[in-house]
């Protein structure tokens, strides 16, 4: 069964995490106002530079931003199954070729890695060369803008920060919101 | 029921970004967000991340079930509203990859989702005009 239609409600499961339970399930963290800028991702240059670069310069480090539709040259992209290893319980794939692809719709996350570098966090739907609709989590480093350039809305996170942390329960590291430290 | 309405003028207000933790369901975890935050009213502004498996609704009333794990949330956008009960009720539409990259899309349904690896989620709290 990979999909299926029912008049019964489905049983959702619950999975077993390598690690131990963690008793916090929502970490949050607010800012007390919005602030938006319209991003365009400029021909030649990579998803990841294309986000990364222009918002450091305006002091933008952690955001979430809404990619609105444009061409790549190039993406590849993985899907999520079940990790033949058993370290977690998702791994993902190698990377998939999608070749010239139009992206239809990203979200993308912007924070900072264990080692304090500029981390995105990108999932889409895409258009692959073939024609075929697909998704899954972008390699953004891999993604060249086309010809034009791609609109994105970012949603800065101000007051507090992303970083990339361990997560024990998940055994992978993962984004997660703290208090600002040091700003750079 | 009360009277619908089609415009609704306010402001936008404070931004709020979660890691929603493993197994917790997709729609209520954005529920018990804005009552962490106090929001009472709010729009997505972004979010992605995955699910054990995937439920939405059918125009006749039937769930459509994409079966993972892990079914990878790539679009998502939604609001959050204070119902005349005094409950929070998020309304959620998206699109979802399977674990071979096919995609399927609606609307996801209260319970029915539970969050596989980490689920991340930006609102931004929207201010009703008095």
């Amino acid at each position: 069964m990979k999909r299926v239609v029912t008049t019964q409600l489905p049983r959702p499961r619950t999975l077993i995490h390598p690690g131990r339970f963690n008793p916090v399930r929502i970490q949050s963290l607010h800012s007390s106002k919005g602030r938006h800028v319209r991003l365009a991702l400029l021909p030649g240059v990579s998803l990841f530079d294309g986000l990364v670069k222009p918002l450091a310069d305006i002091g933008i480090t952690s955001a979430s931003t809404t990619i609105l539709g444009g061409y790549f040259e190039g993406v590849q992209y993985c899907v999520a199954p079940p990790d033949q290893q058993g370290r977690a319980v998702i791994a993902y794939s190698k990377p998939i070729p999608a070749g010239r692809t139009y992206m239809i719709f990203g979200n993308a996350t912007l924070g900072k890695s264990i080692n304090g570098s500029p981390l995105v966090h990108c999932h889409a739907a895409i258009r692959t060369e073939t024609g075929e609709v697909k998704g899954g989590h972008i390699l953004t480093e891999t993604c060249i803008v086309s010809r034009d350039p791609i609109p994105v809305l970012v949603t800065s996170l101000d007051e507090f920060e992303l970083r990339q942390a361990y997560d024990p329960e998940t055994n992978i590291p993962l984004l997660q919101p703290y208090k600002e430290t040091i700003n750079g | 029921m009360g009277e619908m309405i089609a415009v609704e003028n306010g402001s936008m207000g404070r931004v709020a970004y979660a890691r929603i933790a493993p197994n917790e369901d997709l729609v209520q975890g954005v529920e018990k967000l804005c009552l962490a935050e106090g929001f009472r009213n709010a729009f997505v502004r972004g979010a992605l991340g995955s699910l054990v498996d995937a439920c939405m609704g059918t125009i006749d009333g039937k769930y459509l079930q994409i079966q993972g794990p892990a079914v990878e949330i790539v679009s998502l956008a939604g609001e959050v509203r204070l119902g005349e009960d005094g409950s929070l009720r998020a309304a959620l539409t998206g699109v979802v990859a399977d674990p071979e990259g096919n995609v399927y899309g609606g609307p996801f349904v209260a319970g029915l989702n539970p969050i596989c690896m980490t689920f991340e989620v930006t609102l931004e709290e929207w201010l009703p005009a008095k």
